[in-house]
């Protein structure tokens, strides 16, 4: 392993494998047992706190791990002030933690000094686009590393919005300079709820800009005219999220794929078999580009 | 085209009051009207909120149950909406959201019962500390004792009721064997709660060692404190009572006044 004349620590790559989040529940049987998956990815804010078990854990977990910071409440596309107390503490974390990515999400969830604590979606307009990309920007500036940015789930879409998403985060990570984590079940699932090609969409994104997949579960919500799938983070990842997968490597190449579960967490031998699914298609597309 | 600062705030005013008539205009309408996704939101920002409430106050959801506190947490989020991008800054001001709640007000230990889980959730997330150093404390002249200043750990937090609320704590947790009756005639608690390593620990204090402690907490005296701490209680066991803060952490540091 490699060491910095610093404080001894320096970011591991994240390798183009798979690898899981790291969930309280699994503390313990993780630093224990230590499974066999590429690397970990964590929510930056639950590591805020000035000490505690969390902590703890997640410094035994940096000792044997590549570890990436995923950020859900930094509100980049807020036209509030930019967060610097949250900032501060995100650059803190990564300081003491050294993680091999940074990413947080293409959206808002702020406003007027409240918080919603949701995802929720820009208008798609060169308004926004200049708003969001300028306070990239800035963050990068101030945390001294490129962040990546990731596509938000969607349930509704704004009658001003002059450009398809997929348009809006590519012109996004050109302006700002920053990389794109590319949520895959993301895409499907607002697809799905806004009658759009995913492929269309991932055809639209830049293939040098994109360092990270996600693959999570969704929840279906059954109305009279038809179903709207809400991205809860719940559940296996769906065949027709597979399939769009294999698409999203075919085109971007082996790439660093999180399995994301975040409510109803199951056992460890859960997520590590949704893990194992995705390295056998990140195989498959290593062997064809060797 | 509204401009983007007044669309976010129409967005939030939508979900977070209701009023919406105007900013669904705004949606595409498509296989739904606006009005349905705009639920979806709502649905979204309240579940998430009211679960991370839940996550820090189980005791409280336990005694009120799911569908009570899901009522409550609607009521406490709409006048504290969360002002932090961080899901454990939460719930800060719950306890005094319960005690002038209306619909609890025939559960008179509630707020203080919830003051009691912020402290848990503030002691889970502190500060560590090395313990004290004994031998600096024994070198400390006898004559000099009451001029010692000690700093509790910074995880450490006096709480205090009218009720057993320690006691109904201890009986709502999940592991609990006992036989789940509280008596609430039983008076009042003390305690302090810290977590000296990875446990969060909840200690009972009797009168006078709460005071004791609160003094040393503000910072006074030695001597002062456990002028207090006697008027509380004159039988109080002081080198037992702060052989136990030191044993328990409580205590971690201290400083000798100079003479005046």
């Amino acid at each position: 392993m490699s060491t910095t004349p610093l404080d001894g620590r320096v970011a591991h790559p994240i390798p183009a494998q798979a690898g899981i989040g790291l969930r309280a529940q699994h503390y313990h049987e993780v630093v224990e047992t230590r499974p066999a998956t590429g690397w970990f990815e964590v929510h930056s804010e639950n590591y805020f706190g000035d000490g505690g078990p969390p902590l703890s854990y997640l410094e035994r977990v940096r000792r044997d791990y590549p570890l990436s910071l995923h950020g859900v409440g930094l509100s980049l596309g807020t036209t509030d002030p930019l967060n610097l107390k949250h900032l501060q503490k995100l650059k803190s974390l990564i300081a003491r933690f050294a993680p091999g990515l940074v990413s947080e999400h293409l959206c808002w969830s702020s406003i007027g000094g409240r918080y919603l604590n949701d995802l929720l979606p820009l208008p798609y307009t060169e308004e926004a686009l200049q708003h969001v990309s300028q306070r990239i920007l800035q963050t990068q500036d101030y945390l001294q590393r490129e962040i990546l940015i990731e596509n938000v789930s969607s349930y509704l879409q704004y009658r001003h919005s002059t450009m398809p998403e997929q348009e809006f985060v590519a012109e996004v990570a050109t302006r700002a300079g920053c990389g794109i984590l590319l949520d895959v079940n993301n895409i499907y699932v607002s697809a799905v709820n806004h009658d759009f090609d995913p492929l269309a969409y991932l055809r639209a994104i830049p293939v040098a800009s994109v360092r990270e997949m996600h693959l999570a579960g969704f929840a279906v919500n059954h109305y009279d005219n038809g179903d709207i799938l809400i991205d809860h983070h719940g559940a296996p990842v769906a065949q027709p999220v597979w399939d769009l997968y294999r698409e999203a490597l075919r085109r971007f190449g082996p790439t660093p794929t999180l399995i994301e579960w975040d409510t109803d967490i199951p056992p460890l031998a859960v997520l590590l078999d949704e893990a194992r699914k995705a390295d056998a298609l990140l195989e498959r597309q290593h062997a064809q580009v060797a | 085209m509204p401009r983007l600062r007044d669309l976010q705030e129409a967005f939030a005013a939508a979900v977070l009051k209701g009023t919406d008539s105007a900013f669904s205009a705004e949606l595409v309408d498509g296989r739904f009207p606006g009005q349905r996704r705009l639920q979806v939101y709502r649905n979204n920002v309240f579940t998430s909120l009211t679960g991370a409430l839940s996550a820090v106050y189980p005791v409280v959801t336990r005694l009120v149950g799911e569908g009570f506190f899901g009522y409550a947490a609607d009521g406490y989020l709409r006048q504290y909406p969360a002002v932090s991008g961080n899901l454990h800054d939460v719930g800060h001001a719950f306890a005094d959201f319960l005690r002038y709640f209306p619909a609890a007000a025939t559960l008179p230990y509630l707020a203080d019962v919830a003051r009691l889980e912020w402290a848990w959730h503030q002691a889970f997330h502190g500060a560590e500390h090395a313990p004290l150093d004994l031998l600096t404390l024994a070198a400390v002249a006898a004559e000099r004792h009451s001029d010692l200043r000690f700093f509790l750990h910074p995880t450490a937090q006096l709480v205090a009721s009218d009720y057993p609320i320690l006691r109904i704590w201890q009986t709502n947790q999940v592991d609990d064997a006992g036989d789940g009756q509280v008596d609430l005639a039983a008076g009042s608690e003390q305690g302090l709660v810290l977590r000296p390593h990875m446990t969060v620990e909840i200690l009972p204090l009797s009168r006078g060692e709460y005071t004791l402690l609160q003094c040393l907490a503000a910072g006074t005296s030695l001597g002062t404190a456990c002028d207090m701490a006697f008027g509380q209680d004159p039988a109080l066991d002081l080198d037992g009572v702060l052989q136990k803060h030191i044993r328990h952490a409580s205590l971690v540091a201290f400083q000798v006044d100079e003479k005046k």
